[in-house]
């Protein structure tokens, strides 16, 4: 069921050295690479179609042309590590198991975008993540493979790699958020510009890519894009690292081919329920997605179209599984508290409106809700919607927002039992 | 290629410029569109997401703040639909707001609350015991409290500490409805600009130590003038309040927008400045050292004059409008005095920066210099030595020199208590700057007028009347 491209290495011990992993092909598509030019490259990642794995589903290649060609100004590649979407591990595998897969991407893509400096902005939990990153590119310094020239003198190319670590702030994996946070301000988003263009660092042009998508670009260009489209669905081709999370019997990250139905992949690749329980609901792509009914998740296929189609997203592919025995109210409470603590305050319905749902379901778990919360609580989620500067507060309104109308009956049930008693 | 574009707000055909603000269009219409983070001195910042408006072709509606003008454009800012998205911004505005606006000092001037009026917020969703608390009356440093809980985060105040005056003293701290402003630890706001900041915010979180509860704004009048505390000359409010049987008090200046002259701020000194409009002011007439009325002043004044008009040196200084020093020199003209701007004491290296302040601590000596008076040092010491009859109007060059009077007749003019009096035989209270009407000339050559605003019980006669009142004396003598 897996197919492995990005996880190709993972399962081979110490991966994540530089001799055990060139062994198995590491740096294998620089050959490759050296004889395209800078344009071919992302040509050949445009035909790809390969699309951002961070849970925009935004093309890459596409982005990648907003970088202004023939600028006087250096340009930055920035790796967005900052994964801190709940339900969400699949770049820490990468970067744990295969950091030299990333620096690898990270030469494939500077060279595309003619860019000499990259960061990894690496979320500040990641502490263990970020040391590793660095033992990597220390050994990749001294092999030669980066800093002045790339592989040796193989090709005149400088390219310098830096780490960053975050100081964990969930916004801060927003790209412009994390631009700011990388410039030494406080991380909160910009204003979108009015025409597509490319991100800016300190004025200068940049991209932001995830960790998974960067990954994928030696495949790219070592195998030529007919092999990457080949795997996957034609609007969504190739692969994606999909986390299981929750009362399945085998959780983890797999890589797997676009298309897949979602309940074949929690019942074979996840070993189905754990204890013999029923499946109740799964947010499909970290929580900031519109959560999926039992009914729902059986006509899900994993990929960008078909999960549009059924009101969610695919979003980060790190899928959460509930239960039976899971209330709906605290599942909801529980993702609300996080979203009210990891607001960055800067829009007004955001900053205001994830604490007063916060506070409304406080209520309700102490004895003190009423039927009309429920409504308040829809209200919210429809100001939250659309009226703010990025896509937080309308992540907030997504999954808050369903739960309530796909599980309105159990807050009833709820809030009617629970009245003047205590709930344990 | 012309710039200029027609676009249609609310049904009604603008022309407007290509790729401006829509915000700035929708106040030239006169919309009240509800902001608190756009100001056009600090521009779009775009969090308070109030300014919303529908655009027709847009999915969702925008904030206009943030939209760029293009041709064709159809911008509704009313209906159902758009109106509602406001107001459900404004009740979560709203919604970890004490609204204590009885006991608030802004309440009268409160974007906040004439929204929530307008809006009818009067029963909040939310318990009071469940909103955010925060600090109330936090001191930021000389001049300016803070009060975290109506704080509406708008950034204004931030943003002017780190784009105008770039001392940086002020940010956010916390998050998501957590989130306060502060000045970062061990600072404090220390800015020669930084009760901007007050007016710059549009709630009751910022407020001056000194105006804060001394009065409530809808008892004040207002009219426009200038600072007189520098030679730039900034465009100010006075802000002041006349009590039945009292003498008019000034409460407070505020900038006034002026783009030719101060842009949308003024200094702290010079909003501090209006105290001496009210303290420390001269009030009686008198003639060697004896109180006489104004009538018995005058009239000694003008014998003086008429005796030795070749003996008699007028020292006026640039805190004289225009008119009164055109008035005064056409005198000397006329008459065979002489006359001198002599006047040093007013220039202070140390006050000047690179914003608005300027070395020259008076406001109208681009006018006395464009009147031809001579401020010529050497001139004036050689006068002051031949001269029998010293006539100072409103020039404290003497304040602390009136060992020079020694054997001389010392007639004073002023607004100001000071000690010269002691030393002078006639005394004659003037109006003070704000008193009366006048032009000025800033160093930078721009000429303004103010129409006082100010009513005394007993007022004291402007400079202009009382050297009009001189002139005809003098006239029936001769």
């Amino acid at each position: 069921m897996e197919t492995k491209i990005v996880s190709k290495r993972f399962h081979i011990p110490e991966s994540y050295k530089l001799e055990v992993a060139k062994k198995h092909g590491v740096y294998g598509s620089l050959e490759k690479l050296f004889t395209m030019t800078p344009d071919e490259v992302i040509t050949a990642v445009e035909k790809s179609n390969l699309r951002g794995k961070g849970g925009g589903g935004a093309s890459c290649g596409q982005k990648w042309r907003y970088m202004p060609l023939n600028d006087p100004r250096p340009a930055y590649l920035i790796v967005n590590a900052d994964e801190s979407e709940p339900g969400t591990f699949k770049d820490r595998e990468v970067m744990d198991k295969d950091p030299h897969l990333l620096i690898e991407g990270i030469i494939c893509s500077s060279y595309a975008m003619n860019i000499h400096t990259a960061y990894i902005y690496i979320r500040g939990e990641y502490k263990w993540l970020a040391d590793r990153l660095n033992t990597a590119i220390d050994e990749a310094y001294e092999a030669g493979i980066i800093g002045e020239t790339l592989m040796n003198g193989a090709c005149d190319f400088k390219l310098d790699i830096v780490v960053h670590r975050g100081a964990g702030a969930y916004i801060c994996g927003e790209k412009s958020a994390l631009i700011e946070s990388l410039e030494g301000k406080r991380g909160h988003p910009r204003l979108k510009p009015h025409q597509k263009e490319c991100e800016w660092y300190f004025g200068d042009p940049a991209t932001v890519n995830n960790v998974e998508t960067i990954a994928s670009v030696p495949e790219i260009v070592e195998f030529g894009y007919e092999a990457y489209t080949k795997h996957g669905t034609p609007k969504s081709p190739g692969t994606m690292l999909f986390a299981l999370s929750g009362p399945v019997k085998n959780p983890g990250v797999y890589e797997l081919a676009f298309g897949h139905k979602m309940i074949d992949v929690i019942n074979t690749l996840g070993g189905g329920m754990k204890d013999g329980k029923k499946l109740k609901a799964v947010i499909p792509g970290g929580v900031s997605c519109p959560i999926l009914t039992a009914d729902e998740v059986n006509k899900a296929v994993l990929d960008y179209e078909s999960m549009w189609d059924i009101g969610s997203t695919l979003g980060t592919g790190g899928m959460v599984i509930i239960d039976e025995d899971a209330c709906m109210v605290e599942v909801a409470k529980n993702i609300i508290e996080f979203y009210h603590h990891e607001s960055c305050g800067q829009c007004t319905p955001c900053r205001e409106g994830t604490g007063w749902i916060d506070t409304i379901l406080h209520k309700v778990i102490h004895q003190q809700g009423k039927l009309s919360d429920i409504d308040n609580i829809s209200d919210v989620c429809g100001t939250l919607n659309g009226k703010t500067i990025c896509v937080f507060a309308p992540a907030v309104a997504d999954i808050i927002g369903s739960i309530v109308v796909k599980f309105r009956d159990e807050f009833e049930t709820y809030i009617l039992n629970n009245q003047g008693a205590e709930h344990e | 290629m012309s710039n200029i574009v027609n676009i249609v707000i609310d049904g009604k055909e603008v022309e407007a410029e290509k790729g401006a603000v829509l915000i700035d269009y929708l106040f030239k219409q006169d919309i009240d569109i509800p902001h608190f983070c756009y100001h056009p001195a600090l521009g779009t910042d775009g969090n308070c997401r109030m300014c919303m408006v529908e655009i027709e072709g847009s999915k969702r509606p925008q904030i206009s703040c943030d939209t760029p003008v293009k041709e064709g454009m159809v911008v509704r800012t009313q209906g159902e639909n758009i109106e509602q998205v406001r107001r459900d911004i404004l009740e979560l505005e709203l919604i970890n707001h004490p609204v204590d606006c009885p006991t608030c000092d802004q309440a009268g001037e409160c974007k906040l609350q004439d929204y929530y009026m307008a809006g009818g917020f009067y029963e909040s969703r939310l318990e009071a015991e469940s909103k955010v608390k925060a600090k109330k009356a936090v001191d930021l440093g000389k001049n300016v409290m803070l009060d975290q809980e109506r704080c509406v985060l708008c950034t204004r105040c931030t943003r002017f500490t780190d784009e105008i005056t770039h001392t940086n003293e002020l940010g956010i701290f916390s998050r998501a409805d957590h989130s306060v402003i502060s000045t970062f630890p061990g600072q404090e706001l220390e800015s020669d600009y930084s009760m901007n900041i007050v007016d710059l915010c549009p709630v009751g979180a910022l407020t001056s130590k000194d105006f804060r509860f001394n009065q409530r704004v809808w008892f004040l009048e207002s009219f426009e003038a200038i600072c007189s505390g520098c030679s730039k000359g900034c465009s100010i409010h006075v802000d002041h309040k006349k009590e039945k049987y009292k003498d008019d008090q000034i409460f407070r200046f505020r900038p006034r927008e002026d783009h030719d002259v101060n842009g949308y701020f003024i200094c702290d000194d010079g909003r501090l400045s209006y105290k001496d409009e009210n303290d420390n002011r001269l009030n009686d007439a008198s003639i060697n050292q004896e109180t006489v009325s104004t009538k018995e002043a005058l009239t000694n004044i003008a014998d003086v004059l008429t005796a030795n008009p070749n003996d008699t040196l007028l020292l006026v200084s640039p805190f004289l409008s225009n008119e009164e020093l055109a008035l005064i020199k056409e005198y000397t003209l006329n008459n065979g005095t002489t006359l001198s701007g002599y006047s040093p004491q007013y220039y202070d290296e140390s006050f000047a920066d690179d914003m608005l302040r300027t070395s020259d601590r008076s406001p109208n000596r681009a006018g006395m210099m464009a009147l031809r008076i001579n401020e010529n040092e050497k001139d004036f010491n050689e006068l002051l030595s031949q001269k029998k009859v010293i006539v100072v109007i409103e020039n404290s060059y003497f304040e602390d020199k009136a060992e020079l009077f020694k054997d001389k007749k010392v007639i004073l003019f002023s607004s100001k208590d000071t000690k010269v009096k002691e030393f002078a035989n006639t005394v004659l209270p003037v109006a003070s700057f704000l008193e009366k009407d006048g032009s000025y000339t800033n160093s930078e050559s721009v000429t303004q007028h103010i129409k006082s605003g100010i009513r005394k019980n007993a007022p004291v006669g402007t400079l202009t009347s009382l050297w009009k009142a001189i002139e005809s004396l003098s006239k029936e003598k001769a």
